[in-house]
């Protein structure tokens, strides 16, 4: 049984990756035949090119790392804060009173229209990226880490009651637990989100990092390096979310 | 010489002091009253079943002696004190066993939280916790985590982890509601094995006749809307009881008669 599944799950892997070989197929067909014009779309084998170049210079790399490195920063800051403060509003009424109209005030607002704020008080530093950030990649993180600490199940504290364990001992044995995988939840789309803005927030500070390597590529016409730049983003995408479901998948071995 | 003899001439004739009472307790929410004048004696090592049409308060009546609720007026008497809080002398098995255990947790997870909250030193815990799982039938299942063992299983680890508490009362809110026929027998009979093993006193709450009967030195009727209590049944069965020749005595079912034309009535 187990056995078959996995051939299907091979199969539909193998199947994926074909259909997106074929895509790039077509695309580099369609190149050479001149029905896409190059300087939008340039071939695959171009941009593959533009990326093993970046690579071999250093320049790729570097961008790389630093644009790394800042949305995890970023992101790491941002659940911190997300979570305490989460809790907090979670667990008590008094928090949720005070911070409640507050936070569902600044929720809502897209935090690229703030980059002027942040410029007006950072400066195009560091800074200024690092605070747009945190302030997108809070909000998910945040509100699913209320959501977490309001769902645990009363009939827990009542069991942490006749036991008589104290305020620490229930926090973190009973409502940090319970509330983990809501935390986990909101992290992940708060990863997301932390991607999105660490481009925004390079090309709108002029912050050296894959973001503005794409906007410069652009504005000189260097199609492959400005593709090259989106594949080395999606990859870090995909390979952060990748870690993220295997720490959380050992953090929740129980469910 | 002298004192040895009166003190136990003074527990022949004084009777015993009880180890917890209910006296004159009313308990309203707002308008609705749930419980009105409640007064009841449960003696120490007493198993005493409570059963009643559904909103006579049965589970409040527990929940009192747990501390989880107080009275508006009256009493909960535990041991001489009267109750303000929840306290390790008292254990409760919660019928939804699978929202009481910690689903993070291992079996043996699950008794650590009661022996760290007891303040019980790390080194004893494998001792301990090895035979409180075999206490309730679970040896060698400690690695299981709660959602790998059945409704059965589960319902056994929370009672084991009410006896990490070494409690002197055990609270049982229709702690087998929701197990198959046989499951429950056999787990009626070891908790009959572990009252009296550990003598601890018993508060059970049911909604099944028979169980109560059976597994009850006594039993409580109570009326609903309010609460009251309606009438004390002393059962009186020979101990140990047995699934079978228990059920069969004409004493069981005379008073299984009693208590079916009192439920239908009450």
């Amino acid at each position: 049984m187990a056995r078959y599944e996995t051939i299907d799950r091979l199969f539909w892997f193998a199947a994926s990756l074909g259909f997106a070989a074929a895509l790039l197929l077509i695309w580099e067909g369609a190149v050479h035949a001149g029905l896409v014009r190059p300087l939008f779309f340039p071939a695959p084998s171009r941009i593959w090119a533009a990326l093993v170049h970046g690579v071999v210079d250093g320049s790729m790399l570097s961008d790389t790392v630093v644009t790394v490195s800042r949305t995890l920063g970023g992101w790491l800051a941002a659940s911190l804060v997300g979570a305490a403060l989460g809790a907090l509003i979670g667990l008590s009424r008094r928090a949720n009173a005070y911070l409640g109209s507050t936070l569902e005030a600044l929720r809502p607002l897209p935090p690229a229209s703030l980059v002027p704020i942040f410029v007006a008080v950072f400066g195009y530093s560091e800074q200024m990226v690092m605070a747009i950030i945190a302030f997108g990649a809070l909000w998910p993180c945040l509100l699913s880490t209320v959501s977490g600490f309001r769902a645990v199940e009363p009939r827990l504290y009542e069991v942490a009651r006749v036991l008589g364990m104290g305020r620490p001992s229930v926090l973190f044995r009973i409502a940090l637990p319970s509330a983990l995988p809501e935390i986990f939840a909101g992290m992940r789309v708060g990863l997301t989100v932390s991607l999105i803005l660490v481009v925004v927030g390079e090309m709108l500070g002029s912050r050296p990092g894959l973001g503005l390597s794409i906007l410069l590529a652009q504005r000189s016409f260097q199609s492959p390096d400005l593709f090259a730049g989106i594949a080395v983003l999606g990859l870090i995408g995909f390979l952060t979310a990748t870690l993220l479901n295997a720490v959380e998948s050992r953090l929740l071995f129980w469910r | 010489m002298k004192p040895l003899q009166t003190r136990a001439a003074a527990r022949e004739t004084a009777p015993p002091t009880p180890l917890i009472s209910f006296r004159r307790i009313d308990l309203s929410y707002g308008d609705r009253r749930i419980l009105e004048d409640i007064n009841l004696d449960i003696g120490e090592g007493e198993f005493v079943s409570v059963v009643g049409p559904s909103g006579c308060g049965k589970t409040t009546l527990l929940r009192l002696i747990a501390g989880l609720a107080r009275p508006t007026a009256g009493d909960v008497i535990l041991d001489g004190q009267p109750v303000a809080a929840p306290s390790r002398k008292v254990a409760v098995v919660f019928q939804d066993y699978s929202k009481a255990l910690l689903p993070w947790r291992t079996a043996a997870g699950n008794i650590a939280l009661a022996l760290s909250a007891m303040g019980v030193p790390k080194a004893e815990w494998p001792d301990r916790i090895s035979a409180l799982l075999a206490t309730v039938g679970l040896a060698g299942d400690g690695d299981k985590l709660p959602r790998q063992m059945s409704g059965g299983m589960q319902q056994r680890l929370q009672i084991a982890r009410c006896l990490a508490q070494e409690p002197r009362v055990l609270l049982m809110d229709e702690p087998f509601g929701a197990l198959d026929a046989m499951t429950r027998q056999s787990l009626q009979d070891e908790v009959l094995r572990i009252a009296s093993t550990r003598s601890v006193t018993v508060f059970f709450v049911t909604h099944e006749l028979e169980e109560a009967i059976y597994l009850g030195d006594r039993v409580v009727g109570l009326y609903a809307n309010p609460g009251r209590v309606a009438q004390c049944f002393d059962v009186g069965l020979a101990k140990p009881r047995d699934q079978l020749s228990t059920r069969e005595d004409p004493h069981f079912l005379s008073l299984r008669h009693e208590l079916f034309s009192f439920i239908k009535q009450a």
